[in-house]
């Protein structure tokens, strides 16, 4: 497979990925505007613009007057992240990069994931967000979900288990990493900025990372926090935990790098090991049940912050191994 | 269309009669379409009755409610805009991708009427590929006067970079694309496009596009295939390898921006090869490779799809960022395969194209089959002198142009307009050719909620290996959407229409 279609596949998956996290987010907010404290919804928009590296309009990050996103505010506030052209990170420029990718992807791609993927571009490029929004303003998000996952669905019944197919799903996890260990680290240090008896909801966590139902099966229905947190980091199914991203991307790298062909281990395969060793030796610490913070909060802190380090570091890897190599190197022996 | 207005309420298909009275032009579903005597009906006769092989056709679209055809016709443009089947437009400051406008009624082409296009098409290949050769080694028909050296020697199309060089097989065209129109005399060429030719991805789209439209009217007229054309091409192009193992082809294009993207990667996917910019290319020792994920792998064929000045900036267009620096040089030693040759641009150019009826006899020893169409060449005072009094009823063309630019077609220009042409035409005069404004053939088509006729051309591809030489049985049949327009480029409002060749 030819440096730039890997590149571009990988990229196409990264922003797919991006796109459903944020519509997951969205879709969350949004459908407790009805019936959440105002100074819950201020915390949680600036979780969102935390975690999607944004700074929220008409208000520093740093505000302490929940008014600024108040309900009349959600308008706004979505908004930009949905519909915003000249926000790289919106809806709209996410998947409109994901098609651009695409586009130069289509001798790899089924014509199924291709046409999925269009169509789906196709409506939210012609839809009318203030008519959207007057029919309900999660109404957007969930339709957005839903197509990203019938896209997600034909990838997986169209797509050959080649080396395309393991770019895309490298790309796409690669993200999720980056992405849900910023989310879990806002979770934790945003959500607890509220006044006395506001926080976010660690069960709201798990919603939206679609894990809240495994939760309850495996662990209790009574959601505490750094239980919660634990089974983001270390459950071994849960979709959107690290440790089923790591293990996730372990098996992709080696597909795409068997093991017998290069020597020392490719940089991105040993840095995913890295990845993987990090979350076992933390996997037995013992946690506190006590949600006031201290000692145990600095150690996942600053656990979160050492993925995170290492999961941008992944990426510039992967480039810098599979599309950006030295001519030299890629000389037929 | 029988089978899309069929009833289901059986389950079953079921088919429609005939209608009674038979079908005329001027009256009932055919109350807008009227017939010139100066035109070519490519549905009708002269008398107005159905061209037997069009029969059937004419009485479906006799029978259709003009909501179902419309019906047809969204179903058709909501299929290439969701699979993306786009040409890309290049504004002035923004990138924007365009469907192509596909007209759902077919146009249909004897098997007898089609054996002339294909031999005529067949003899002209055969004859470029032979005068190509000459031009860049012996010049045997530049010493004996069949093309005036001057005019070859000075075509910017003329690559002396070329001299000498071997071409695998001595195939410098290996994919054709000739422009072919119906007057009241006959078919005639109207160009030779041999340098990048492009359509086949519309062509093979307007099939699929109208056999799952019409797919009973498909199977009741025996159409002859065109889906195994990127097989062909495939095999055509391999077939140009140095025959060691099966060699690596790629397709060269100059991104996503070109205007024919779509059928690159379309080609590309089809084929099972690589789609490759200049930027993926690395030459070391005089070989070209492709940067892989998994390291540098070598390329023996490469189907161009970008223009001669873009390939190499080191031996052709210095700035060009689109072509691989070295590749011409690759070439040279050869050590890989270019199709189409560079510096084949000289046999469309349409001063050249003037002499082609001469090059078939000098070379092939025989008549063309195809006529040409009646061309003068400005650079000749006579030629001058004629079209200059003319220019009110004659199209004039500059002798490098294509996709419908730059030309001037006399009948719908103004008099301030021919005053400009004409001092250009002064200043420049080897640069443009005349010819006279072509009675094109009308094919029926569905417009503004109802068949109407409108102009249409044809063009179709050919393809060259080391041994044996094909010609597509249908072709991109390119149609002038607008009423009375005889300009029938997709850039300039064109569209294209499912082009039937019926079996024998």
């Amino acid at each position: 497979m030819l440096a730039r279609t890997a590149a571009d596949l990988y990229w196409m998956g990264r922003y797919l990925e991006r796109t459903e996290q944020t519509a997951l987010l969205l879709r969350h907010q949004l459908s407790g505007l009805p019936d959440t404290p105002a100074e819950e919804l201020a915390l949680g928009w600036r979780c969102i613009y935390r975690t999607l590296g944004q700074i929220a309009p008409d208000a520093p990050l740093d505000a302490d007057e929940a008014e600024v996103f108040l309900v009349a505010d959600a308008y706004t506030l979505a908004g930009p992240l949905i519909e915003d052209h000249t926000n790289p990170d919106s809806l709209i420029s996410c998947w409109r990069m994901a098609r651009e990718n695409a586009t130069q992807l289509r001798p790899q791609l089924p014509l199924d994931v291709w046409t999925t993927l269009n169509q789906g571009y196709l409506w939210l490029a012609e839809c009318d967000f203030p008519r959207a929004w007057s029919a309900g303003p999660t109404g957007l998000a969930s339709e957005a979900i839903a197509r990203l996952r019938l896209l997600a669905g034909v990838v997986e019944s169209s797509m050959a288990r080649d080396d395309a197919w393991r770019f895309l799903e490298l790309g796409r996890f690669v993200e999720r990493l980056q992405h849900q260990t910023t989310l879990l680290s806002n979770w934790e240090k945003v959500g607890r900025r509220g006044a006395p008896g506001i926080q976010l909801q660690w069960a709201d966590l798990l919603r939206v990372c679609a894990a809240y139902e495994l939760y309850c099966r495996r662990r209790t229905m009574t959601v505490r926090g750094r239980e919660a947190m634990d089974f983001m980091l270390h459950d071994p199914e849960a979709p959107r935990s690290l440790s089923f991203v790591v293990r996730s991307l372990e098996a992709l790298l080696t597909g795409i790098d068997p093991l017998a062909s290069r020597h020392p281990l490719a940089p991105p395969y040993r840095m995913v090991l890295r990845l993987a060793a990090t979350l076992e030796a933390d996997a037995g610490t013992p946690f506190e049940m006590d949600e006031t913070g201290g000692e145990a909060d600095r150690a996942e802190g600053e656990l979160l912050r050492r993925l995170a380090a290492d999961g941008a570091a992944l990426h510039d890897l992967i480039i810098s191994a599979y599309v950006a190599y030295p001519i030299a190197k890629g000389l037929p022996r | 269309m029988a089978a899309t207005t069929a009833t289901r309420s059986s389950g079953r298909q079921e088919s429609v009669e005939p209608l009674e009275g038979g079908v005329r032009a001027g009256s009932g579903a055919f109350a807008d379409y009227g017939l010139e005597g100066r035109f070519f009906d490519e549905l009708f006769g002269a008398d107005g009755s159905l061209r037997p092989a069009c029969r059937q056709l004419g009485e479906a679209l006799g029978r259709v409610p003009p909501e179902e055809l419309a019906r047809i016709q969204e179903s058709v443009l909501r299929r290439f805009l969701h699979e993306g089947i786009t040409f890309t437009v290049l504004g002035k400051d923004e990138v924007s991708e365009q469907i192509i406008p596909i007209d759902c009624v077919p146009r249909i082409v004897t098997p007898a009427e089609w054996h002339e296009v294909e031999e005529g098409i067949r003899q002209r290949m055969r004859a470029i590929n032979l005068f190509l050769r000459d031009i860049y080694h012996e010049g045997r028909s530049l010493r004996d006067g069949v093309v005036p050296a001057e005019l070859v020697l000075g075509c910017p199309q003329y690559r002396v970079e070329m001299r000498d060089v071997r071409v695998s097989h001595d195939v410098y065209v290996a994919v054709g694309g000739t422009d072919v129109v119906r007057t009241d005399r006959g078919f005639a060429v109207l160009e030779d496009n041999v340098r990048v030719p492009s359509g086949v991805s519309y062509m093979l789209a307007c099939r699929a596009a109208t056999k799952r439209a019409l797919p009973e009217l498909y199977r009741e007229h025996r159409v002859r295939e065109v889906s195994e054309y990127p097989e062909r091409l495939y095999s055509t192009l391999a077939s140009l390898g140095s025959g060691d193992g099966s060699p690596r082809v790629a397709i060269l294009t100059p991104g996503r921006y070109n205007s024919a993207y779509y059928e690159h990667a379309f080609l590309a996917g089809e084929m099972g090869v690589d789609l490759v910019e200049g930027r993926d290319l690395v030459m070391h020792n005089a070989t070209v490779y492709a940067r892989m994920a998994d390291g540098l792998r070598r390329i023996d064929v490469i189907y161009r799809r970008i223009d001669d000045d873009y390939t190499d900036p080191v031996t052709f267009r210095e700035n060009s960022v689109l072509g691989a620096a070295g590749l011409f040089h690759a070439y040279r030693a050869g050590n890989v395969v270019l199709a189409n040759a560079p510096g084949t641009g000289v046999a469309d150019d349409k001063s050249v194209y003037a002499f082609m009826p001469d090059i078939i006899r000098y070379f092939l020893h025989e008549e063309p089959i195809l006529a040409n169409v009646e061309t003068h060449l400005c650079r000749d005072p006579d030629g001058l002198a004629f079209t200059l009094d003319n220019l009110p009823d004659l199209v004039v063309k500059e002798v490098g142009g294509s996709g419908g630019y730059g030309m001037l077609v006399g009948p719908e220009s103004t008099v301030q307009e021919r005053s400009a042409f004409a001092e250009r035409l002064r200043a420049d005069p080897d640069n443009f050719i005349s010819q006279p404004v072509l009675p094109l053939s009308r094919a029926a088509c569905f417009v503004d909620g109802g068949v109407q006729p409108r102009h249409v051309d044809l063009r179709p591809f050919t393809l060259h290996g080391s041994r044996e030489q094909h010609v597509v049985p249908g072709g991109l049949c390119r149609v002038a959407l607008s009423k009375g327009s005889l300009v029938v480029n997709s850039s300039q409002g064109g569209g294209c229409k499912d082009l039937w060749v019926l079996a024998a």
